[in-house]
């Protein structure tokens, strides 16, 4: 398989705290790929770095081209939808809005609208309020509206930031379910950075371990999990 | 009952003057958290063009979509040339900013036009026609008009097209708009073009009634300010209600509690504000609190 996306030894930060040490990963097309950490280790500031959304050094690149010095919107627009860390909901806005606002920038009009039909086959209570505030919706309903919204992006790469963070566990095996199905029906890529070590790797085809900025562990999903030091050390069940 | 109808109507046509910069204040609250204090210069300034094409021999139905189309394009330069530079900046540095580009362009005003009060034409005759005993001035009613369709135009693009709704998703939730693929950056300007026209509209529309000079808009900013701060800061639905509401206490207030006419209307303006604040500091239609003014 080919890399969809590519990091080569990236270093970022804020300002003058460096917070990524030279982190290389690669998301195979139409795969799943977990990156795992504890809380503070990079996990955030890795996928932030992919859309630009910090300073970086290395490189990256998606579908073969490298995104330096890409304005984040241009980066979303080649194919990458980011769900960001605390869901990026416009609290302001009606549940369609949301929606809208992920479909907005394309012209295959039945294309989107068969999105739209699947979106609400996925999770039908965005149906039954979509001309509701997004601010009415609770934390799992936010949570899917972003997803949906995400989906609705028709994106080659999906970046998901802790999508299960708050989440009932009911809610959050039904949410992994949808990401799984999106994956295998639509062939989008995923990259899932979970706290959940568990429930991310059960459906992720390799997972990377950060520690500090740095990847720590990598292997195959079904190895980590069978790994019992990597487990305690790293992933903490 | 006749007298007190006449005074409702004409409050409303002022107040859809006070509305339509109330709108413009709202519009750029919105998109940078921030009262722009050069708003009613930038309306000035505009109104100037206007005059200065209208003497120029256009007439007046054509000069004003000319001159908020030149307004729209101003705003959106100043955005570019002035504020993005420095949007990152504290608060109060872009206050002091948008104090500086009020001072800038009521001298640049000043240095053109002089500051010697002219009379504006008035697109709407002077007359008044009889509805039952009512006297409703023609001019009230085209003031009404005018921003009555300028304010449902702003409404529509904002809620029912696809730009409007990114504009107000960049607005309030930049990082996530530029995730979803919106220019924010432009969209910030698209803001500023929109709310320097519909500032341009009150400027046109009050230079008939008060004298066209670089000061013209100052009293008219603080009635604006009251609007806003009445119907939320961040609410446009708020602004305009808020602009209608102070545009007939004024007119009421000015007929009816003696002492309240002529030079002490303005203290009814910032009374307005001073009131809101204490009592209901997120105004009749806001969520959040005024966080920054
Ligand atoms: N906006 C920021 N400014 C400065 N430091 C930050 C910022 N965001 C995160 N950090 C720091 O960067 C480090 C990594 O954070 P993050 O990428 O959010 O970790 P994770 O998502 O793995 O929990 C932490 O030490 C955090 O304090
Ligand atoms: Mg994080």
């Amino acid at each position: 398989m080919t890399a969809l996306l590519e990091l080569e030894e990236v270093h970022a930060g804020y300002g003058p705290t460096s917070v990524l040490h030279g982190v290389s990963l690669s998301v195979p097309e139409g795969g799943v790929v977990s990156l795992l950490g504890a809380n503070g280790a990079g996990k955030t500031t890795t996928l932030r770095a992919i859309t630009g959304g910090v300073r970086w050094t290395g490189d990256i690149r998606f579908a073969g081209r490298s995104l330096r010095r890409m304005p984040t919107e241009e980066i979303v627009r080649r194919g990458i939808a980011h769900v960001p860390e605390g869901r990026g909901i416009c609290t302001e806005l009606t549940v369609d809005e949301n929606l809208k606002l992920g479909s907005h920038l394309r012209r295959d009009g039945p294309e989107v609208r068969k999105d739209y039909d699947r979106v609400f086959e996925y999770f039908p209570v965005l149906k039954e309020r979509r001309r509701l505030s997004a601010s009415t919706l609770s934390g799992g309903e936010q949570q899917m509206l972003a997803v949906a919204r995400a989906l609705l992006m028709r994106p080659r790469l999906m970046l998901l930031d802790e999508p299960s963070l708050g989440l009932a566990p009911m809610v959050v095996r039904s949410i992994f379910e949808i990401i799984r199905t999106i994956n295998q029906t639509s062939n989008v890529a995923v990259l899932l950075v979970e706290q959940n070590a568990r429930i991310a790797l059960e459906m992720s085809s390799s997972a990377y371990v950060l520690e500090v900025g740095r990847v720590a562990v990598h292997g195959a999903g079904s190895e980590l999990q069978d790994n019992e030091s990597v487990r305690r050390s790293y992933l903490g069940y | 009952m006749q007298e007190f109808l006449q005074l409702v109507l004409s409050g409303i046509a002022t107040g859809g003057i006070y509305a339509s910069l109330a709108l413009a204040l709202v519009l750029i609250y919105n998109a940078m958290g921030l009262v722009n204090f050069a708003q009613g210069e930038m309306a000035m300034l505009a109104t100037f063009v206007g005059y200065a094409l209208i003497t120029r021999g256009m007439s007046f139905w054509i000069a004003f979509p000319v001159t908020l189309v030149l307004a729209f394009g101003g705003g959106i330069v100043i955005q570019r040339v002035v504020i993005k530079p420095v949007e990152k900046a504290p608060v109060l540095t872009l206050v002091i900013i948008t104090l500086g580009l009020a001072t800038l362009v009521n001298g640049l005003a000043g240095f053109i036009w002089g500051y010697l009060p002219r009379t504006f034409p008035s697109p709407f005759s002077s007359d008044s026609v009889d509805l039952g005993g009512v006297f409703v001035s023609y001019r009230d009613v085209g003031v009404i008009a005018v921003t009555g369709v300028v304010l449902l135009c702003v409404y529509l693009l904002l809620q029912h097209t696809t730009v409007g709704l990114t504009l107000r998703a960049a607005a309030h939730h930049p990082e996530a708009s530029r995730l979803l693929g919106v220019h924010v950056s432009w969209m910030l300007a698209l803001g500023w073009g929109l709310a320097s026209a519909v500032g341009a509209v009150s400027g046109m529309m009050v230079a008939p009634v008060l004298f066209l000079e670089p000061n013209m808009m100052q009293t008219i900013i603080i009635y604006a300010f009251a609007a806003a701060v009445l119907g939320g800061i961040e609410s446009p639905l708020g602004a305009v209600v808020g602009g209608l509401i102070v545009g007939v206490t004024i007119n009421l207030a000015g007929a009816y509690l003696p002492g309240v006419g002529g030079d002490l209307q303005l203290a009814v303006g910032l009374a307005i504000i001073i009131v809101v604040l204490i009592l209901k500091p997120n105004g009749l239609f806001g969520q959040a609190a005024v966080r920054r003014v």
